[in-house]
């Protein structure tokens, strides 16, 4: 009995120590170029991408008229938009280990090249992009997409 | 759409539509999507084989081949853009030593050399161990080894703050082994260069 205290407060330590790691919004990847007017808006913020500019689910990428962003992800996929683009990035899960792998862009208006990475070589239908029209189901590995809508 | 069709003389304006296609990647391979809405979906797996969809009402069109001129016009800007994927590096260790094996330590000097080349904004270093010794041991152990990398890296001139310091000791193994087992490609710390 006198041992369980000492256990139940090494069970909340650890998963305090989990809940840390797995809470902190870790990076999903990083802005890797970056020209003309390239935004990434994160909740109500808008910043500048700047080189390095560490990406979080969720972010949106949007480019000017004069604007191009090329950005890659910790699984290895590298998306790049060229002028008057914009993308969410939806949903990242990449912890193979876990068997936890997705991917899905969600792609409003302009052009994009998209090279996929780990996540589509490990599972067939992991990633996806989706754009108002359509959606891609990505087995590999480079393909563009333009929308245009009505 | 009678009467709009009429009140516009001259040439019909070009239709927007969206449009899907696959190219070859740097190893020449050329992959498979399929472009799907509630009317139809296609399969791309054909080298510059683009399908071409309206609206969500209407089906993706039937594959076309596109020209390299034409895509070049329509996805110049997003394909100069496209980033280099990351490089990766693995460096061995003597066994139970934060010492790097000498091939390893040739290998280093690319590593240098890709970090400049590149202009590198973050680094990733992640220490590994094999089994032999307890768990908590060899997280010590593949702590001490990504340390020890990241130092070296450091005295290159490389900025602390892009340095990402990972121990996985003995749970992330090259090679699967059982508990207690000496293997030297697990003994590593792993670099990825963005």
């Amino acid at each position: 009995m006198r041992a369980l205290p000492v256990v139940a407060v090494t069970m909340v330590l650890v998963l305090v120590l989990f809940g840390a790691i797995a809470g902190a919004s870790s990076p999903i990847g990083l802005v890797k170029v970056t020209e003309g007017m390239a935004t990434v808006q994160r909740g109500n913020e808008t910043l500048p991408a700047s080189l390095g500019l560490a990406l979080q689910e969720g972010d949106v990428l949007r480019t000017g008229v004069d604007g191009r962003m090329g950005v890659v992800l910790r699984d290895d996929t590298r998306l790049s938009l060229g002028p008057e683009s914009e993308i969410r990035i939806d949903r990242f899960l990449f912890a193979p280990a876990k068997g936890h792998l997705a991917l899905v862009v969600k792609m409003a208006r302009g052009v994009m090249a998209f090279v996929s990475g780990n996540i589509a070589k490990l599972s067939h239908d992991a990633v996806r992009v989706e754009t108002p029209v359509a959606i891609v189901g990505v087995r590999g590995t480079q393909f563009l997409v333009k929308v245009e809508t009505q | 759409m009678l009467l709009a069709s009429c009140a516009t003389p001259g040439p019909p304006p070009v239709p927007k539509q969206s449009m899907f296609l696959v190219i070859p990647d740097s190893e020449g391979k050329v992959g498979q999507i399929t472009v799907t809405n509630r009317t139809g979906t296609q399969v791309l797996d054909q080298p510059r084989q683009a399908s071409t969809v309206q609206s969500a009402d209407d089906a993706p069109s039937p594959p076309s081949t596109l020209e390299e001129t034409e895509i070049k016009r329509i996805f110049g800007e997003a394909l100069a853009a496209q980033p280099a994927s990351p490089a990766r590096f693995i460096l061995y260790f003597k066994d139970d030593s934060e010492e790097l094996t000498p091939d390893s330590e040739v290998l280093l000097r690319e590593v240098f050399r890709t970090m400049r080349d590149r202009g590198a904004l973050d680094i990733s270093v992640i220490g590994h161990t094999d089994t032999i010794g307890t768990r908590e041991y060899n997280y010590q152990l593949s702590l001490r080894r990504a340390r020890r990398v990241a130092d070296l890296l450091a005295k290159q001139g490389v900025d602390r703050n892009i340095l990402d310091i990972e121990s996985h000791g003995e749970d992330n193994l090259l090679i699967k082994t059982g508990d207690q087992v000496r293997e030297p490609r697990n003994r590593r710390v792993e670099i990825t260069v963005w």
